[in-house]
C-alpha cells in the first residue's frame, strides 16, 4: 500500500499508531488552487516513483507507478509465486486512470504529435495490465470502476471468482493518483474542505482528496494449503447494493448503505453485535456522514460498535479508498488496534455517534468496512481474524 | 458454472440493428475511417428532462437497456452490469477542455458528474429504481466479457435475472487525435478484413444490452454456455489450445460449432493470431466475421453477442457475415472468438435453447 501516510504497509501502520496525518499543503499536483486547499499526496515525485519501480518507460504514469509498487508489495508479503502454475488474477479498480497525464498534454495534442501516446494509456485498463506484466504469469485481468466504492467491488469480485472456481487466487485492490481533473471536479461539487476534514463531526465541511494504491492477495483455502501459507485475515462477508436515489448524493436515510451492511452481515453469519470495529466510509462531507451515520444507527441501533473513519489520515482516495481501508482493517485485526478518527470534536446532532479519537488497543476479531460512491454504488466488506 | 438465457436484446450500432426486423440487409459501410452509431429518436425511451443533460453514451445505454427490457417483457432485474472501455468520454472531454481553457475557473459540475465510468449503469438503476447489485467493468477488450462472466457467477449464486450491456462512444476530437496517431485507415470493401495486409482499424461506437435469465422462459432467444478471456496469449497455438480446453469443458468439439464469429479488425498486426487460426476453424466449422459491420471498439463483442443471438433466432447465416461460401446446415452453437488490439482475446459460446 502506498498513500499519503506511507510508501508501504509498515510506514502506514506507524503513521496510524502515531496519529500522523498525511494531509497537508499541495506539493506535487499542479493547480491554481495549490495554496488554497489541502490534499493527501504521496510524498514522491514521478521521477522518484519511476526509480522505485525501476522502469523509466515514458508511457508509464503516476497511476501505474503507484499501482505497480503497491501490488508488488502485496505479492512479496504474501509469499505467493505467480509462476507456480496456479491461476492468478489481477482485479484492479480506478476512476482517474490516465487522466493525470492526459490533462498535461491534451491541448497540445491538437498541434503536435509528440505526446499522442497518452491516448493509449488514458483508459482504466492500462494500469491493471501494467501490474499484470510487472508481476508476470497472470492468467486473468479485469478492472472495475464504480466511483468511490470501486476497490470494495474488486475485493468482492476476487472472492467470488475464487469461490466459483475460476481463479485460485487474486491480487485485488485499487488505485487513484491525484489529478487536476478530479480536484476541479470535486471543487465544482463544493464538497472540499479547505482545512483538515472532520469526519462525523457536526461542523464537518467536506472532504480532502488524497491519492493511493493498495492491493491485497486473496487466496482460496486450497491454494493457501498447497503452499503452507498463513492468512492475515479472512473475508467472511461482502455485499453490493445501489442507493438509486441521486447521481452524486446519498439518500438521507442511507438506504443503499444499510442494504450493503445488512447483506454483508447476513452472508458472514455474524450478528451486528459481533462486529468489533467499523472502518467507515466517513468522507467528511455533510451528506455522506449523515447518510452513513443514519444507516449505521438503523443496523446497529443503540449498540453501535467502536468506529472511525481513517480518511482524515489519507484523504479520500476514491477508487483506492476501499483497498487502503481493507489493508487498514487487516492491520486492525493483526495488531488488535482501532485507529483514531482525527479532527473530531462534536457529534452530529440527532445521531450522537462518537468515533474513537485516540488509538485503542483492544482485541479486534471482526471489522466491517464500508465504501460508497457516486451513482449510488454501496459496498461493504467484513474481515475476520483467522481462528488459530 | 450456471448458464444464462438471453430473454431480450437491444442494440444500437452503425447498422440498422435497432429495427427488430433488420437481418444484416441492407448493410451500411462507412464512407470514412470511422463509424458512427445510428442513434434512435431517444424521446421514445427517455423522459425529456433527463434527456437534456445526458451524454451520448448514457443515451445509447439507457435506450439499449430499454429495448432489451421491453423485448424480455420485464421491468425489474436482480442486477445491472455494464461494461465500457472509455466510459462517458464526451463528458470527460467537455470538463477537461473547460478546465484547461479557463485555467480551472468557471466550471460547472454536470459534465464532471457524468464523466464517471459507472454513470450509465447508475442512471439505468436510478430510472428503474433498482437497488440491487450494480457493477461497471472498464477493462479494454474485456469490459463486456467481464459483465457476462459476472452474470454467470450471479446465477450460480442464486440471482434470477441480470441486465448486462456494453457501451462505447467517441467524440470528433478523439477520432481526430487517433487518426493523427495513425490508428485508423479508410474502410475498403474490396479487401476482406482477414486478408488485410496493412495496419489500421475503423474506430466505432455503440451499445448492446441483454436481459439474461437463470432459467429458460417463453421469451428465451438463446443461451450463453460459457465465456473465457485470454490476456496476451503468446501465440496462436496457445489460443487454439485454450479454445480446445474451453470447448472440452462444454463437452463440445470444434466440429460441433456451426458458426464461428471471428473478431477480425482489418489491422494486419492485431489480426495475426486470428488469421493463423482461420484454416483450423474453416476445416471444422463455418467461419464468419462482424467488425466490418460494427467497427472496432472496446465492447464490440457485445455487438457480436447480439449477432450470435440473431443467427440462432433466424437459423441462417446472412451473406453479409460470411467469410466463405460454406453454409451451416443448422445453427445450434455459435462460438465468438474476439480479439482487441491483439492483446485481449475472448471466447463466448452461445447455443440454441
Amino acid at each position: 500500500m502506498i498513500s499519503a501516510i506511507g510508501n508501504n504497509v509498515p510506514e502506514t501502520l506507524a503513521s496510524l499508531i502515531q496519529s500522523r496525518t498525511g494531509i497537508g499543503k499541495i506539493h506535487y499536483l499542479t493547480t491554481r488552487y495549490k495554496d488554497e486547499f489541502l490534499a493527501g499526496e504521496i510524498k514522491l515525485s514521478n521521477e522518484q516513483l519511476a526509480d522505485l519501480v525501476n522502469d523509466h518507460n515514458p508511457d508509464l504514469n503516476r497511476n501505474s507507478y503507484i499501482a505497480m509498487l503497491a501490488a508488488k508489495e502485496a505479492v512479496q508479503n504474501s509469499g505467493i509465486d505467480t509462476g507456480d502454475g496456479l491461476r492468478t488474477g489481477v482485479i484492479s479498480s480506478t476512476t482517474v486512470a490516465g487522466m493525470g497525464k492526459t490533462e498535461l498534454y491534451y491541448k497540445e495534442l491538437f498541434e503536435k504529435d509528440d505526446h499522442l501516446s497518452v491516448l493509449d494509456t488514458h483508459d482504466c485498463g492500462d494500469s491493471t495490465e501494467r501490474i499484470a506484466d510487472f508481476l508476470g504469469n497472470v492468467d486473468y485481468v479485469t478492472t472495475i470502476s464504480t466511483a468511490c466504492s470501486s476497490a470494495a467491488n474488486a475485493v468482492m469480485l476476487g472472492c467470488r471468482m475464487i469461490r466459483n472456481g475460476l481463479l485460485d487466487r487474486a491480487v485485488v485492490g485499487g488505485v487513484d493518483a491525484l489529478s487536476k481533473f478530479t480536484f476541479n471536479g470535486f471543487n465544482t461539487l463544493m464538497i472540499l474542505d479547505k482545512e483538515w476534514s472532520k469526519p462525523f463531526d457536526e461542523n464537518r465541511k467536506g472532504l480532502n482528496l488524497g491519492e493511493a494504491a493498495a492491493f491485497l492477495v486473496i487466496e482460496g483455502e486450497e491454494a493457501l494449503k498447497k503452499r503452507n501459507g498463513k492468512a492475515l485475515a479472512e473475508i467472511v462477508g461482502y455485499a453490493n447494493a445501489n442507493d438509486a436515489y441521486h447521481q452524486t448524493a446519498s439518500s438521507p436515510e442511507g438506504y443503499g448503505a444499510q442494504m450493503a451492511i445488512e447483506q454483508a452481515l447476513q452472508m458472514s453469519g455474524l450478528k451486528p453485535g459481533d462486529i468489533d470495529y467499523i472502518n467507515m466510509h466517513g468522507t467528511g462531507t455533510p451528506n455522506n456522514d449523515l447518510s452513513e451515520g443514519t444507516a449505521t444507527r438503523a443496523v446497529f441501533g443503540d449498540r453501535v460498535p467502536r468506529f472511525s473513519s481513517t480518511k482524515a489520515f489519507t484523504g479520500h482516495t476514491l477508487a483506492a479508498a476501499a483497498a487502503i481501508e481493507a489493508v487498514i482493517s487487516v492491520l486492525s485485526i493483526q495488531n488488535d488496534m482501532i485507529f483514531p478518527n482525527l479532527n473530531f470534536t462534536t457529534p452530529i446532532a440527532g445521531l450522537d455517534l462518537v468515533p474513537e479519537t485516540t488509538l485503542v488497543r483492544t482485541p479486534v476479531n471482526t471489522v466491517l468496512s464500508n465504501s460508497f460512491g457516486f451513482g449510488g454504488n454501496c459496498s461493504s466488506l467484513i474481515f475476520k481474524k483467522v481462528s488459530a | 458454472m450456471a448458464k444464462a438465457y438471453i430473454n431480450g436484446t437491444g442494440c444500437i450500432s452503425p447498422q440498422d440493428s435497432i429495427d427488430s426486423e433488420w437481418f444484416f440487409d441492407p448493410v451500411t459501410a462507412p464512407s470514412v475511417d470511422y463509424y458512427n452509431a445510428k442513434e434512435p429518436s431517444y424521446k421514445e425511451f427517455i423522459a425529456p428532462n433527463l434527456l437534456r443533460r445526458m451524454g451520448r453514451a448514457i443515451k445509447m445505454g439507457v435506450a439499449g437497456a430499454n429495448l432489451a427490457l421491453q423485448q424480455a417483457g420485464v421491468t425489474q432485474v436482480d442486477a445491472i452490469i455494464t461494461g465500457t472501455g472509455l466510459g462517458c468520454f464526451e463528458d470527460s472531454e467537455r470538463f477537461l477542455l473547460a478546465m484547461l481553457n479557463n485555467n480551472e475557473q468557471f466550471l460547472t459540475p454536470t459534465s464532471f458528474i457524468q464523466s464517471t465510468h459507472n454513470t450509465v449503469g447508475s442512471q439505468i438503476a436510478l430510472i428503474m429504481k433498482c437497488h440491487d447489485y450494480n457493477f461497471t467493468y472498464v477493462h479494454r477488450g474485456f469490459s463486456f466479457e467481464s459483465t457476462l462472466q459476472d452474470a454467470l457467477m450471479l446465477f450460480s449464486e442464486g440471482k434470477e435475472s441480470v441486465l448486462v450491456g456494453g457501451i462505447e462512444e467517441h467524440t470528433p476530437n478523439f477520432v481526430e487525435l487517433n487518426r493523427r496517431a495513425h490508428k485508423f485507415k479508410a474502410y475498403d470493401p474490396a479487401i476482406p478484413f482477414w486478408k488485410s495486409a496493412t495496419p489500421g482499424i475503423q474506430m466505432s461506437e455503440g451499445a448492446a444490452f441483454f436481459v439474461l435469465g437463470k432459467s429458460k422462459s417463453a421469451n428465451s432467444l438463446a443461451r450463453i454456455d460459457g465465456v473465457q478471456t485470454l490476456y496476451k496469449p503468446k501465440s496462436s497455438d496457445v489460443v487454439l489450445k485454450k479454445l480446445q480446453a474451453f470447448l472440452d469443458q462444454q463437452g463440445l468439439s470444434l466440429a460441433q460449432i456451426d458458426v464461428c464469429l471471428m473478431g477480425f479488425s482489418s489491422d494486419v498486426n492485431f489480426d495475426a493470431c486470428l488469421k493463423a487460426l482461420l484454416p483450423a476453424i474453416e476445416t471444422e466449422t463455418v467461419a464468419a466475421h462482424f467488425k466490418h459491420l460494427s467497427g472496432e471498439y472496446h465492447t464490440a463483442s457485445a455487438f457480436a453477442l447480439w449477432t450470435a443471438t440473431k443467427l440462432i433466432e433466424k437459423q441462417e447465416l446472412p451473406a453479409a457475415l460470411a467469410i466463405s461460401d460454406k453454409k451451416p446446415s443448422q445453427i445450434k452453437h455459435v462460438l465468438i472468438i474476439n480479439q482487441y488490439l491483439g492483446i485481449n482475446y475472448s471466447f463466448t459460446l452461445v447455443s440454441k435453447c
